[in-house]
């Protein structure tokens, strides 16, 4: 049988987003692959560059529409690192719960897409079911689903709502016993382990050589997860294991996720309680007064303030759900940052494909590019 | 490590083509060198400092010249360090990094497309994010958001 080259995408089942995977064929064999992106490129680093420092907030909730939140805070800790801010403690533990509550959705949207691929229709109903109740927990603080612009230079927005702590524990409660019912519809399934053993395989090396990170490079057995070896916030006051599994396949990335899913409630049980405990302010107070006010009129006396804005480089890294992200934000004295540049986890996942996926067949590649956890979103920005 | 301690490892590799060793936050330095030193410098950074890992790949328009920079990661060390070069906007070129660290490879398709600056060497310099053909390199400060460009665009398969 003579080779030919086939498009799976944009439109289809598998790729989860708006991108096209160009697969050279034998027969059924997988024999090269060429990933092709940019279908859903918004110019997010130069609508960036003519934007205010908050007013960009907004636009990393369109990063990524599954982790709004992680995008948000690592833009926020990269521009704080440039301004020299400092926030309160209380807003770097909201800031905690936004991030892991969002690891969670995230990892349970995975989950839904990722077992649908495989045929199994049932997990994926209670997926979005369980996501669901996390949605309901973000839109009581943040009054959006999705989209939230939460997180400010500075701080956060706005604290919590009266009765919010003994809501999320309920949710905590919840989620920890449906993690069981999803192990048991996988893990137990032999159907489930006849597809995903042994496929897309990855060592540690070759993610490394290819920068892979996140649930990936874990699952090959590398212990490196960025709210351990790079804290930021307040990670080094919380108690967790980094999840990790050695077979480096399809099968190790979904227990590594399953085993974030547990660890990130653990932490959020820890969070939940230092926010009943401790009370206070969720924004800094000596902030540069522009900054509160990013829609004064040119002239007014906020705006004067700007001359005196500290120019500097600021750089962040933070464990996504999909991985590590590094934003890298240069400020020339001007009101909006002069160069953002993002590091999108996926982005590097997604260019790594050809290691994983051939010499495998093409009826694999839907759960193997499951486990990867493709949001386009963020790799094209 | 210490931004002196990474120069005293550099130093004797790359000599003048290594400029400065400053500090920077979250890092263990940025290590500023000139481009000619590029190759030397990528792989004593990957065999004997232990930067097996690229983050990031990116590139700066500083209109009188053009800065690539790389962001590199140690697991033994779980340590950042950034590497920075200056280019002439009139040869923005430098030698790629692909050839030493793989995940270059997309990194450095997309500054090239994004700020206009050419990687020597790269193996597969295609578009990205932007179609086959598109003539502007958005990421320059030339290129002006408010302003319609026209363009014509060439489908990629047929």
């Amino acid at each position: 049988m003579s080779e030919m080259w086939i498009n799976m995408g944009p439109q289809h089942p598998m790729t989860h987003g708006l991108w096209n995977l160009r697969v050279k064929i034998d027969g059924e064999m997988i024999l090269d692959v060429d990933p092709e992106m940019g279908y859903l490129h918004r110019g997010i680093e130069k609508i960036s560059e003519d934007r205010h420092y908050n007013e960009v907030v907004t636009l990393m909730d369109r990063c990524c529409y599954v982790a709004g939140f992680a995008w948000e805070h690592l833009y926020i800790l990269a521009s704080e690192g440039a301004l020299h801010i400092q926030p309160p403690e209380r807003a770097e533990y909201l800031r905690v719960l936004c991030d892991e509550f969002q690891r969670i959705g995230s990892h349970i949207m995975w989950y839904a897409a990722f077992v649908q691929d495989l045929g199994l229709m049932s997990p994926f109903l209670y997926g979005m079911r369980d996501r669901d109740l996390v949605l309901d927990l973000f839109q009581s603080y943040t009054g959006a689903r999705m989209t939230y612009e939460y997180m400010r230079v500075g701080g956060v927005r706005s604290d919590l709502p009266p009765g919010f702590t003994d809501r999320a524990r309920q949710v905590l409660d919840w989620l920890t016993q449906r993690y069981e019912e999803y192990d048991q519809l996988c893990l137990g399934s032999t159907i489930f382990r006849k597809r995903c053993d042994d496929l897309g395989t990855l060592k540690a090396a070759d993610c490394v050589a290819h920068g892979v990170t996140g649930p990936m490079l874990r699952a090959a057995g590398m212990k490196r997860d960025l709210r351990r070896d790079r804290p930021y916030a307040v990670y080094p006051q919380l108690d967790f294991d980094v999840a990790v599994a050695d077979g480096a396949d399809v099968t190790a990335r979904y227990l590594v996720r399953m085993e974030e899913l547990r660890q990130s409630v653990r932490i959020l049980r820890q969070v939940v309680d230092w926010l009943d405990r401790h009370p206070g302010p969720v924004m800094a107070e000596q902030l540069p007064r522009w900054l509160g006010a990013p829609y004064a009129p040119v002239g007014a006396e906020g705006y004067l303030l700007k001359r005196n804005f500290p120019k500097g480089v600021g750089f962040s890294s933070v464990e996504e759900p999909h991985g590590e992200a590094q934003a890298y934000v240069v400020n020339e004295g001007g009101e909006h940052p002069y160069r953002v540049k993002f590091r999108s986890p996926v982005f590097a996942n997604i260019s790594a494909a050809r290691q994983y996926l051939v010499g495998y067949h093409v009826a694999d590649i839907p759960p193997i590019m499951g486990s990867v956890d493709v949001c386009v979103g963020e790799v094209d920005r | 490590m210490q931004p002196a301690d990474l120069e005293a490892a550099l130093r004797p590799k790359l000599g003048d083509r290594l400029l400065t060793v400053e500090p920077f936050a979250r890092t263990a330095g940025r290590v500023r060198f000139r481009r000619d030193g590029a190759l030397d410098l990528f792989r004593t950074m990957r065999d004997d400092l232990a930067y097996r890992h690229l983050s990031m790949v990116g590139a700066i328009d500083w209109v009188d010249h053009r800065e690539v920079f790389y962001v590199l990661w140690s697991d033994e060390r779980t340590e950042y360090v950034l590497l920075s070069a200056d280019v002439p906007a009139d040869d923005a070129r430098i030698e790629t990094a692909s050839g030493v660290w793989p995940s270059a490879n997309w990194h450095e398709r997309e500054a090239w497309e994004m700020v206009d600056v050419l990687f020597d060497h790269h193996p597969d310099l295609r578009h990205l994010l932007t179609p086959d053909g598109y003539a502007f390199h958005p990421l320059l400060r030339s290129f002006k958001l408010h302003e319609p460009e026209e363009l014509e665009v060439k489908t990629r398969h047929v």
